[in-house]
């Protein structure tokens, strides 16, 4: 509470013929400069936590003459890190002189040159020249920033400095350089790991996988990734990524039950407003089910906002779920482009396999005697010599448990077996005592994780949020104590 | 500098003209003694130093890589093979833009697939394939790795015995053998599940054995469950398919005090 009455004593804005939307976020990044610095000052990280995110909020606000003013209200004019970091910024002059005499004559700005605020002011420019999509600068600002922050080591830097490690890494991407990074990315690790640095830990690892990932380097992201320290998740989105790129790496090494659990856990704890991060996770997340021989239901491809991109994946598994050769290559070359931006040709060609073998289940269910030539014209094998090939294809679908037939070599028939009455085996109880012990399991988790709810680290709850908990609460129990009534 | 470039490469000429002749212990020997002269180059890897012979230094360095790699596949050594290939793989990645492209890159990708084929080893032949540029699947040396490993999984194993046949390089006969033995104890394991019996004349066929003697042979040493009777292999699968009649009482007892003491924990 004491931190919102600080924040409305400040000055009051000075009035000239600034239009008000470009002022209010000249104060708004003042305020958050003089929380950064109370924050710096008592050396809590949560203020710089909170002085970040405040931030977020006014990107789409950021335009040149803000951005110029802000830089010469906190920054020695004239040093070195201004004149560097207004060279990225086009000046505009007639409002510049204005906002100088104005702010001038209001209040007796004293000059920080507090790390914490110089730190600041390039990830905002460097913010604002991404979102202009001014990449070149952008690479050159984030570099400069790098530089500076080697010489720093203070614990409320280390929020705004894994943010920088996010950007820099992103500029580079986007000019399509990153591999010249990864040196340098890996020593920043080291530093983080040396300093207990934890946020700059999990966030350089995923940097650092996610630039081996681009490049298809798995096996490499697989070392890095098995050795490097795990420790307790700080950052949700952080996590997610870590979540996501693991999944990635099980699936190229056949690892598919792994893989699903990190992917499927990944598209769960995604915000609901980071679409694209969903949509790829969906994506692999198919395609492992597929691989792991289930079939994603329906509902899967139409959430919200993601019909589209999920379409070619909906074909795909389609086709799967027929077991239909012809159909499967077809749906591969009409989509192929799609996959092969999403790098996942290589996963679509283990897919024929599943196709047969899913082909050969419906045989297997539905003919009780079948002759293999009608089970190959079935299965649409294109082969030289597509009998022996069947044979051999069913044969070792039979020893791996796939479908329950015998083969007469003789006869070239195959004949299905019986499937006996399930009930009176034990398979029920097997399956119930699985279930059940996940009901468990998992009831056992949650009552281990619960807490107190976190008090002063989140936002507080003002009065009318409180009130309406309240009353919701309320309305609640009276609901509930109704239906109580009424079943009597 | 270049004094060591022409002694390298007389070594180098010398090496080649015993492998030629097929001469491989000449060939094993010169081989040691080049790859302690490489080291003297700093413009290999991992140094990658600028220096003015080094398009010369690095086409050297690797056009011997190369050669070790297929001579290890002709003494049959896949240890060899192995250090071999991943000297030699920086040259194919990180030294691409540098250098002309090798004629036989491919081929040796290729060979190193198969082999990981052969070792079972399937997570790292993925791995690998994904580094590969997506036009690399046109290469038919490529495409013959993956082809085959399709087959193997899908088990259309004939297929995998007919590819031999067909090998694009005279290097990937030595694998294909090992493949075929592979294949061979596949077949086995599924037969036995598939069929009741089989005639003398089809299992032979099947396990790819050219007379009665070998395929009864590999029955008393590898498969001692299966019988030879009037000319028909027995399968012995008539002992498996009783259902137990018994309850596995210990079993359910332990699962529903399991259930009863979690049920218990919920306040």
């Amino acid at each position: 509470m004491t931190q919102d009455v600080e924040m409305h004593e400040q000055h009051p804005a000075p009035s000239n013929s600034y239009s008000s939307d470009s002022l209010s976020t000249l104060q708004h990044l003042k305020d958050i400069a003089a929380l950064i610095e109370t924050g710096a000052f008592s050396r809590e990280v949560r203020r710089v936590v909170r002085a970040v995110r405040w931030t977020i909020q006014l990107r789409k606000k950021l335009n040149d003459s803000v951005l110029s003013a802000f830089l010469n209200y906190v920054l020695v004019p004239g040093s070195e890190v201004n004149s560097r970091l207004s060279s990225y910024i086009t000046k505009d002059d007639e409002h510049d002189m204005e906002v100088d005499s104005a702010t001038s004559a209001n209040q007796a700005p004293a000059k920080h040159s507090l790390p914490e605020i110089e730190i600041y002011c390039y990830l905002l420019v460097l913010i604002f020249l991404l979102d202009k999509k001014r990449y070149a600068e952008a690479k050159a600002c984030s570099s400069a920033s790098i530089a500076r922050l080697k010489n720093l080591n203070r614990r409320t830097v280390d929020v705004l400095a894994s943010r920088l490690y996010f950007y820099y890494s992103l500029s580079y991407e986007l000019t399509g350089d990153l591999a010249e990074i990864r040196g340098n990315l890996l020593s920043f690790h080291r530093t983080a790991t040396l300093r207990h640095d934890e946020l700059g830990q999990e966030t350089l690892l995923n940097l650092l996988l996610r630039n081996y990932l681009h490049y298809n380097l798995y096996d490499q992201a697989e070392k890095l990734r098995s050795k490097a320290p795990r420790f307790e998740a700080h950052s949700n989105q952080q996590f997610c990524r870590y979540l996501f790129y693991l999944g990635k790496i099980r699936t190229i090494q056949l690892e598919y039950t792994d893989a699903k659990e990190s992917l499927l856990q990944a598209a769960r704890k995604a915000p609901r407003s980071a679409f694209g991060f969903r949509i790829q996770c969906n994506k692999w997340a198919v395609i492992v089910r597929l691989l792991l021989g289930e079939i994603p239901e329906r509902t899967v491809f139409m959430q919200k906002g993601m019909e589209k991109a999920l379409r070619p994946y909906f074909e795909l598994t389609n086709a799967v779920r027929i077991g239909d050769l012809g159909l499967f290559k077809t749906v591969a070359e009409k989509f192929a482009s799609t996959f092969s931006s999403d790098r996942t040709n290589n996963l679509i060609v283990r897919l024929r396999h599943n196709v047969i073998r899913t082909g050969l289940r419906n045989i297997s269910i539905s003919y009780s005697k079948i002759s293999l030539t009608d089970v190959a014209k079935k299965l649409s094998l294109d082969s030289p010599n597509p009998v022996a090939d069947a044979e051999s294809i069913v044969s070792k679908a039979i020893r791996d448990g796939a479908i329950e037939a015998t083969l007469d070599h003789a006869n070239g028939w195959m004949v299905s077996k019986e499937t006996g009455d399930i009930y009176s085996t034990n398979e029920p109880q097997i399956a119930f005592n699985s279930r059940i012990t996940f009901c468990l399991n998992m009831h056992n988790e949650a009552v281990r994780t619960l807490r107190f709810p976190p008090n002063s680290h989140k936002e507080k709850e003002s009065a009318e949020k409180r009130r309406e908990r309240h009353q919701q609460e309320q309305e609640l129990a009276k609901h509930i104590a109704e239906e109580d009534e009424d079943e009597f | 500098m270049d004094s060591k470039i022409t002694e390298v490469s007389q070594m180098f000429d010398r090496f080649q003209a015993s492998f030629m002749r097929k001469d491989y212990d000449t060939c094993d020997r010169l081989l040691s003694q080049l790859k302690v002269l490489l080291t003297e180059f700093k413009s290999l890897p991992p140094l990658f130093q600028e220096t003015p012979n080094n398009i010369r230094e690095l086409t050297l360095a690797r056009h011997i890589y190369e050669y070790a790699v297929i001579l290890s596949v002709k003494i049959e050594d896949q240890d060899a093979f192995e250090r071999d290939f991943f000297q030699l793989k920086p040259y194919y990645t990180d030294a691409r833009s540098r250098l002309p492209p090798s004629a036989e890159e491919y081929p040796i990708l290729g060979l190193n697939l198969l082999r990981l084929l052969v070792q079972n080893r399937i997570a790292e032949f993925h791995t690998e394939l994904e580094l590969l540029p997506p036009n690399a699947l046109e290469n038919p040396c490529i495409k013959h790795a993956v082809e085959l490993e399709q087959s193997f999984m899908e088990g259309a194993y004939n297929c995998v015995l007919s590819a031999r046949q067909t090998v694009p390089h005279e290097t990937y006969v030595y694998f294909m053998d090992l493949l075929a033995k592979t294949v061979r104890d596949e077949i086995a394991g599924c037969s036995e599940k598939t069929y009741d019996s089989l005639s003398i004349k089809d299992a032979r066929q099947m396990l790819l054995f050219s007379s009665d003697q070998e395929l009864s042979e590999y029955i008393k040493e590898e498969r001692t469950e299966w019988e030879i009777k009037n000319g028909f292999v027995f399968f012995q699968r008539s002992k498996e398919s009783t259902p137990c009649k018994e309850i596995p009482s210990l079993q359910l007892i332990n699962q529903t005090l399991s259930y009863a003491r979690e049920l218990e924990r919920i306040v």
